[in-house]
């Protein structure tokens, strides 16, 4: 992202009072009704669902309190509904098969894949952590562990894992996608605030959106990590549960004595799913760029393998092999690139930085001429184009760049540059034969850019052993339970104000 | 390395209890320097750093008041975890050390010296003289390894002796000194569930490295005894059942020890600041909440600040005030630095937004005003003009 254009919307923003658009189009795909996920943990421990709410955004939600979430019973007795639930929904969401044409072959693709949206990219760890403690869960005393919860975390996991993809819209935390769309006063660490975020683009009549959003983050509570006043109140409320239930976890017991608890989480979950919705409907109402539907079908492909590969069994890696983490990384950096591309050729406001940068030019065509050439041996047919850009341009010889119209397509490759009244004359070449959809017309405003959104080349797998520099000294272990520790009696709460150094505990 | 002075100067110390006034002091600990380390370039943070000022409770009741406190159950967790290592005669820190380490810690000797000393300065410095004395036993060469667990390393910060608890300090394994750090966040297959945690971590870590070679130096013992491999235990998995990893940290080695070197001598600090400046107003709660934060940017004025928000939001208790003064003052760091370094000879944001406009630069601020209004235009030429039915209603 240009400086510049970051400087003139902190300028922008600070004079008119209010957040910016970055983009004229949305560039991540939303589902009429994704399914909003919202929990609390208990302070510290990453495995705890203190509570979950679930539901269709736009709608209400259900709520999930275990009221001792380090209590193994309890928990796994309070997540059943919330697992029984996405796994139904993962299910019905893959039912639907629609026929995909690849050359001669043919595919089965899911019609629809289950968009899960969350209130920030804490929670999307959060869900990937419950994903990894349930998806390898042990037997207990000769119990077998609900299997719904067992599938619930092969599917979190699986779902916390894509999220990493550039572009996808499968697991969505909120913060990201508005801080995409939206240029605001908020550093990168502010932006994680869903609240101050929301507040800077929509601040209270006659409100500044520095002071409107500074209000929302002292006040606002997003989660998944309780902040301090949070859990004291937790604090208390699960100090009477545990002494009422008298270490009972019979349903009947415990179920109207974590009435208190349900209602403290409720309070707090009810104003993000607010928010949330509000932030969805919002970001709807901008029209989608036509790359999404592709993006969406990637996604639905990779649900689809992950439904089909759980019908076997579903047993994934904890600890990719070498040769797994170089394809995955090689895999997310291909998807950024082409996120990229595909934002600044569909969408002109997101290339302007690129434009700002040196990246790209914008001008008007003075010709367009047909020419032939030598190329290697042979003498071809090339187009020579002639544009006069707006600005000054600094290009060196035979730079490529492609025409926002093909970008899919060749490249045109840079020939001479010569200043031009205020901006200069760039001669280009294009590196294929004109045909009439590869050539803009005189006196169109194009703009070429170093962007394309055509695969570079065929890219070859790395070999099946891995070479002796990047070899482990011992094999990736098998996924195992990391369960184990599950069992033992919780921790009890310190307050910090008793102890002479609490920060050792940071 | 050498310090400018060896010595504090007392009369900084009475110039500094004025600059601090009534509030709250805080001890140098390990956090407070790796904090002290991300807003270092700021002259407030500096100040209020030498004066001991406890930048996170200074503002309390205001509503610029960072909330750093932590869930009692975070708390409990960490107390629970350290409670493990140590019980039944420190069963299963010698466990873990022992798998982890492969020597025998089941008849090492341990110490205890968080037990048996005085909460207070006296007690850090008998525990700070015990770690030495253990220490510079290393080259006897002792036939069992010795575990300290509250080391108490005793350094010069800015011209001021400040005490640092290390966990552990496993002394004499394979002839070597091990630093040892206690964490509660687990590790799950092999990898921390808080990557921004491990990082502190091993920064604590590195910071006993240093602070040990430094006392092994002193004692006319090789310094590089202190191995550069730290020790890190944290819980596996679900449960609290800890486990060892090893890691070097050499690197945040020499990056502390620029750090330790670029802190502000106390009595330089003393004899700079203008009689003036105290903290005593900011943290007086019988005065309103405006006349506290008006106190505060009034400080700010005269000393000098630098704000970013990527550290000082993580690092600085004045963070949400220093914003305020940032953002009244039109400051172009409010959003961070790339964007203030964008705009050299702009005065604020103002003014960036009217050579956003096509406005006249001024000679000093041509170089920033023609990528800003190039910016403008080539914005305003894609954007469609207004944003109809996005406001909130009244």
């Amino acid at each position: 992202m240009s400086t510049a254009l970051d400087a003139l919307f902190v300028g922008r923003i600070y004079d008119s009072g209010r957040a910016m658009r970055r983009t004229t189009l949305r560039h991540t795909h939303l589902a009429d009704q994704p399914l909003g996920i919202a929990m609390w943990r208990l302070g510290g421990e990453r495995f705890r669902a203190a509570a979950i709410a679930w539901g269709p955004l736009g709608g209400p939600f259900e709520l999930a309190v275990a009221g001792e979430p380090r209590n193994r019973d309890l928990y796994f007795a309070a997540l059943a509904p919330f697992a029984a639930d996405l796994c139904l929904r993962v299910r019905s969401a893959a039912d639907a098969k629609v026929a995909r044409q690849r050359g001669r072959r043919t595919e089965l693709l899911p019609a629809g894949a289950l968009q899960v949206v969350v209130p920030n990219r804490t929670t999307v760890g959060a869900l990937g952590l419950l994903g990894r403690y349930l998806a390898y869960l042990s037997d207990r005393g000769g119990v077998t562990p609900d299997p719904a919860l067992i599938e619930a975390g092969k599917h979190l996991r699986f779902y916390a894992r894509h999220a990493r993809v550039p572009g996808q819209a499968l697991l969505l935390p909120l913060d990201r996608l508005v801080a995409e769309h939206w240029a605001t006063l908020l550093s990168p660490f502010e932006q994680a605030n869903l609240a101050a975020l929301d507040a800077q683009i929509e601040p209270p009549a006659g409100t500044h959106a520095f002071h409107a959003s500074a209000a929302a983050e002292a006040l606002a509570r997003i989660g998944p990590e309780p902040t301090e006043d949070i859990d004291r109140v937790t604090d208390a409320l699960l100090a009477e549960f545990n002494t009422a239930r008298g270490g009972s976890t019979d349903p009947a017991v415990v179920e109207p004595l974590a009435r208190p608890l349900r209602d403290h989480y409720r309070r707090l979950i009810e104003p993000v799913w607010q928010l949330m919705d509000h932030a969805v409907a919002r970001e709807r109402r901008l029209p989608a760029a036509p790359s999404v539907q592709r993006r969406f079908e990637g996604d639905r492909e990779a649900f689809g393998r992950h439904v089909d590969w759980m019908a076997g069994g579903g047993r994934y890696r904890t600890t990719d092999t070498p040769r797994q983490a170089a394809m995955t990384l090689r895999r997310l950096e291909d998807a950024l690139a082409r996120y990229d591309a595909d934002k600044a050729v569909e969408d002109a406001a997101c290339m302007v930085p690129y434009l700002l940068d040196g990246d790209a030019v914008r001008g008007v065509v003075a010709s367009v001429n047909e020419h032939r050439v030598v190329a290697r041996v042979r003498s071809v047919r090339r187009a020579l184009m002639t544009l006069d850009t707006d600005d000054p341009a600094v290009l060196p010889a035979h730079k490529r760049l492609w025409w926002t119209a093909t970008a899919h397509d060749h490249p045109w490759e840079v020939q001479a540059v010569q200043p031009h009244g205020l901006g200069s004359r760039i001669t280009l070449m294009l590196d294929a034969a004109p045909t009439p959809a590869r050539l803009p017309g005189a006196g169109d405003r194009v703009t070429l850019s170093v962007l394309h959104t055509r695969p570079d080349a065929y890219r070859l797998a790395p070999p099946l052993e891995a070479p002796w520099t990047h070899r482990p000294a011992l094999p990736p272990p098998l996924p195992e339970p990391i369960d184990t520790g599950d069992a033992e009696p919780p921790s009890a709460a310190v307050d910090g104000t008793a102890l002479p150094d609490p920060g050792r505990y940071t | 390395m050498s310090r400018r002075r060896s010595r504090p100067d007392p009369g900084a110390g009475t110039a500094l209890d004025h600059v601090r006034g009534r509030a709250p002091t805080i001890r140098p600990n390990v956090r407070r320097l790796a904090a002290f380390a991300n807003v270092h370039s700021c002259p407030t943070a500096a100040v209020a750093f030498a004066a001991r000022v406890d930048t996170n409770r200074a503002l309390a009741g205001t509503g610029a008041e960072v909330p750093y406190g932590q869930s009692p159950f975070a708390i409990g967790r960490g107390v629970a975890f350290e409670a493990l290592l140590r019980r039944y005669g420190h069963a299963e820190l010698r466990k873990v050390l022992t798998d982890g380490l492969g020597v025998d810690f089941t008849i090492a000797a341990i110490e205890n010296l968080r037990e048996g000393y005085q909460p207070n300065r006296t007690g850090l410095t008998l525990r700070a003289s015990v770690t030495r004395t253990r220490m510079a036993e290393i080259v006897a060469a002792p036939p069992e390894p010795i575990v300290l667990d509250g080391a108490v390393l005793r350094a010069d910060i800015g011209g001021l002796a400040a005490f640092f608890e290390a966990d552990e300090m496993a002394i004499g394994v394979a002839g070597e000194i091990i630093v040892g750090e206690n964490k509660s966040w687990p590790v799950v297959d092999g990898r921390p569930t808080d990557e921004d945690a491990l990082g502190a971590a091993l920064d604590q870590a590195a910071t006993y490295v240093l602070l040990g070679r430094r006392a092994l130096d002193q004692a006319g013992v090789d310094p590089g005894r202190v191995s550069g491999n730290v020790v890190l235990i944290t819980p596996r998995n679900t449960g609290l059942a800890p486990v060892l990893h090893r890691q070097n940290v050499d690197g945040r080695v020499r990056r502390v020890e620029r750090l330790l070197h670029a802190v502000p001598e106390v009595s330089d600090i003393a004899a700079s600041v203008p009689p003036s400046v105290t903290f005593d107003r900011i943290a007086d709660v019988s005065l309103p909440e405006e006349a506290r934060l008006e106190a505060f940017a009034e400080i700010t004025e005269e000393l000098g600040r630098v704000y970013e928000p990527a550290s000082c939001l993580t690092s600085c208790g004045f963070a949400w005030a220093c914003r305020q003064c940032v953002f009244g003052a039109g400051d172009p760091a409010i959003t961070g630095g790339p964007v203030a370094r964008a705009l050299p000879g702009v005065a604020s944001l103002g003014r960036v937004a009217e050579l956003g406009r096509g406005a006249p630069p001024s000679v000093t601020e041509a170089p920033a005003a023609v990528p800003i209004a190039r910016a403008g235009r080539l914005y305003d030429e894609v954007m469609p003009a207004g944003r109809p039915g996005l406001r909130r209603p009244a």
